[in-house]
């Protein structure tokens, strides 16, 4: 697998050592698509996590040698699942690693993150969806040397709130108020009862429920067939435990 | 089952009144409810099938309660390829002694798909840890034990069950041993012979759904092994495993590489390959000494019980989720199951029957045990399901409370208690890790959307 890394037309050279190197260009991964088969890797530089060394790893020549021709059968033949060649023995590969200047000691750090004085959370979510879509599609040793401290709960609560929560509330809070209005127009015009003494009928309160829950639970299509699912999955390992005292109820014959 | 017990009704009527009756006009017994039949000048007699931990357990339970037993195994020198790993409460309930511990393990650590890593045992009180045993030694042991209280132990092969037609007829079980074909007539059948039981065929217990686990052993050098003293490691990952969990089990002195799944038993190549690789720097320079594989049943079979024929331990799928242990869950099974039938024999002086295996075993194994089954199975859905429920996992076995709970329900096999307050504050926990790391799997997804729509 040949591993090339441009993060910008060839003629850029970052002489620098990379925890320097200008923020914009490593905050991206690159992405170079190999020749149309169906996998893809995702690229990075390969920064050493401790700073030791100076590789300059945006050098193609220099990447390219590290990897062994045993790569190259590789790309072909394996797609989107685990990485390596399942034919090969475990022979010495050297696969790049995942790199980024910001990943620092086996966590992120912080103060690189910063954005107008205050830590930029959304960019440090993004750097980790990256991080771990990294090591989805290809996957790296566990080591001792170089432990991994990071994990979901060092961002503060309120910053998943605002990136993932917020949008989707507004989303299901407008569907339900489209919904309310609609439905309390249809129901005055159909009854003649107003908005008030609607709220004061318990057919009308169930009505509200279930609207309720229904934009709640049902918010794409496939959801109505998920929820079944869902419930038969979870009542189906206790259909199996049960399945011997079953024989109590049908005659059977052996 | 309602067929068979109207042949045996009329056998009863015929008895003298050492049954229970109900009291009546009539002089002549009336056998609404039915007692064992005794039986005369003989002790009940029992055959297991399979001498493993649940068979063994079984033999002893019943050879201990004066029932004339058989113990069927057709390789006792045999090593299965298993774990090892027994919980602290079987080495008190089974007496197993120390001496046969390999390993005693106090440190686990469990790695997630990108490599966050979590020390698990930090709140093991010094007398605690996890047992690694070899099998073939724990395996012969409990049988030797089995044969010493009454058993009579036959090195044979069994291949096959004849069911009776009629309810007085014994069950006979046909085997051949040192190369004669010979067969022996009992009352009682207990399969323990495993995932793929004979017994059950014989019975038509129905089919399980089995798991492959899939292990090498790998011999490694000194300073290597010595990472590994006391310590195992669990590896979660789609890379590993898409369904379980892969492991690094140390032994007595080599370590066990290995992986299972339930839903993509044709790559599990490639899955051991997965493991080798992320263990590759701490396995460096090993040599493959073993390679072996075998199946988990996942759940326990339609059918445990029919007629006088009772499954035990693997071969009725009394193995967890989540974790898969079975051991202990064998043997336990094995001698409830054999406890019952003393009991409801009385002694082996009566005949028993299908309810009362179902009353004295079933019931009673069910109700211990189907809850912590139960909430292993949700475990598994919740956090094996996908990398995104596996990186949550590991993120709150970070948590000591977490830990102690884990593991005091392992060890003791007692849900443990802890108090309320801190419970809620781990189902909030779990709620927030599965949340978050869902969040960062679905923003993944949107990564690969995006390449996509570039390309």
């Amino acid at each position: 697998m040949s591993m090339a890394l441009f993060s910008s037309p060839p003629t850029h050279h970052p002489t620098s050592p990379p925890s320097l190197s200008p923020k914009t260009h490593l905050t991206r991964k690159t992405f170079l698509y190999l020749k149309p088969t169906k996998s893809h890797f995702l690229v990075s530089i390969k920064a050493t996590d401790n700073g030791s060394g100076a590789t300059v790893a945006s050098v193609a020549a220099t990447v390219e040698e590290e990897k062994k021709a045993s790569e190259a059968p590789d790309a072909a033949g394996s797609s989107l699942g685990p990485n390596g060649s399942p034919a090969a023995a475990p022979a010495v590969k050297e696969v790049a690693q995942f790199g980024d200047p910001r990943w620092v000691g086996g966590t992120w750090d912080l103060n690189q993150f910063r954005k107008d004085g205050k830590t930029d959370w959304d960019a440090v979510i993004d750097a980790e969806v990256r991080r771990r879509k990294w090591l989805e599609d290809d996957p790296e040793s566990s080591s001792n040397e170089n432990p991994v401290f990071f994990d979901t709960s060092i961002i503060p609560w309120w910053a998943w709130i605002k990136r993932f929560h917020l949008p989707e509330a507004e989303r299901l809070n407008g569907r339900a108020a489209m919904i309310g209005f609609f439905m309390a127009y249809l129901v005055d015009s159909l009854t003649g009862v107003g908005l008030v003494d609607q709220m004061g009928n318990f057919f009308c309160k169930t009505l509200l429920f279930v609207s309720v829950v229904g934009v709640l639970l049902i918010r794409k299509n496939e959801d109505i067939e998920t929820l079944k699912k869902l419930v038969e999955e979870t009542t189906f390992y206790d259909k199996q435990w049960q399945a011997t005292w079953q024989d109590e109820n049908s005659s059977k014959k052996d | 089952m309602a067929a068979q017990t109207h042949p045996l009704h009329s056998l009863f009527t015929s008895l003298p009144p050492t049954l229970k009756t109900r009291q009546n006009n009539l002089s002549k017994p009336t056998t609404l409810t039915v007692k064992c039949k005794s039986i005369s000048g003989r002790k009940l007699r029992a055959a297991v099938i399979g001498g493993g931990p649940a068979g063994s357990s079984t033999a002893e339970a019943l050879a201990l309660g004066g029932i004339e037993t058989f113990l069927f195994e057709r390789s006792p020198d045999a090593a299965k390829p298993c774990g090892g790993a027994i919980p602290l409460c079987m080495l008190d309930e089974f007496n197993i002694p120390s001496e046969l511990i390999d390993r005693k393990v106090t440190h686990m650590k469990i790695i997630s798909p990108s490599n966050l890593t979590v020390d698990f045992g930090k709140t093991l009180k010094p007398n605690e840890f996890i047992s690694m045993l070899r099998r073939e030694v724990l395996d012969s042991y409990l049988r030797s034990r089995a044969e010493s209280s009454g058993t009579t132990l036959l090195k044979a092969l069994v291949t096959g069950l004849d069911v009776p037609t009629s309810a007085d007829k014994p069950y006979v079980v046909n085997y051949t041993m040192d190369g004669s074909r010979r067969s022996l007539s009992v009352d009682v059948v207990v399969g323990a012979d495993g995932a793929n039981s004979r017994v059950a065929k014989a019975i038509h217990a129905g089919d399980y759904a089995c798991a492959i686990a899939f292990q090498e052993r790998i011999k490694l050098p000194e300073d290597k092994m010595d990472y590994y003293r006391n310590l195992a490691e669990m590896y979660v990952g789609n890379d590993v495993s898409p369904d379980f969990y892969a492991w690094v089990f140390p032994k007595c002195d080599h370590v066990a590489v290995g992986t299972g799944t339930v839903c993509s038993k044709q790559d599990i190549k490639l899955f051991q390959h997965g493991i080798r690789e992320r263990v590759y720097p701490k396995i460096k320079g090993g040599k493959v000494i073993k390679v072996e594989a075998h199946p988990i049943p996942e759940h326990p079979r339609p059918v445990r019980v029919r007629g006088r024929v009772a499954l035990v331990g693997d071969a009725a799928g009394y193995v967890t989720k989540c974790s898969g242990e079975g051991i202990y869950f064998a043997a336990k099974s094995g001698r409830m199951c054999g406890e019952a039938i003393v009991r409801a024999s009385e002694g082996g002086e009566r005949m028993i029957e299908e309810e009362d295996l179902k009353r004295e075993y079933l019931r009673v194994w069910d109700t211990n045990y189907i809850t912590t089954f139960r909430f292993l199975d949700l475990l598994q859905k919740v956090f094996y399901g996908n990398n995104a429920g596996r990186e949550a996992l590991v993120e709150l076995c970070g948590d000591e409370y977490v830990q102690r709970m884990t593991f005091e329900s392992y060890l003791y096999k007692k849900l443990a208690d802890g108090n309320r307050w801190e419970d809620a504050k781990m189902v909030m926990n779990t709620i927030g890790s599965l949340v978050r790391c869902n969040l960062v799997g679905k923003d993944m997804q949107h990564i690969l959307l995006k390449e996509r729509l570039f390309a």
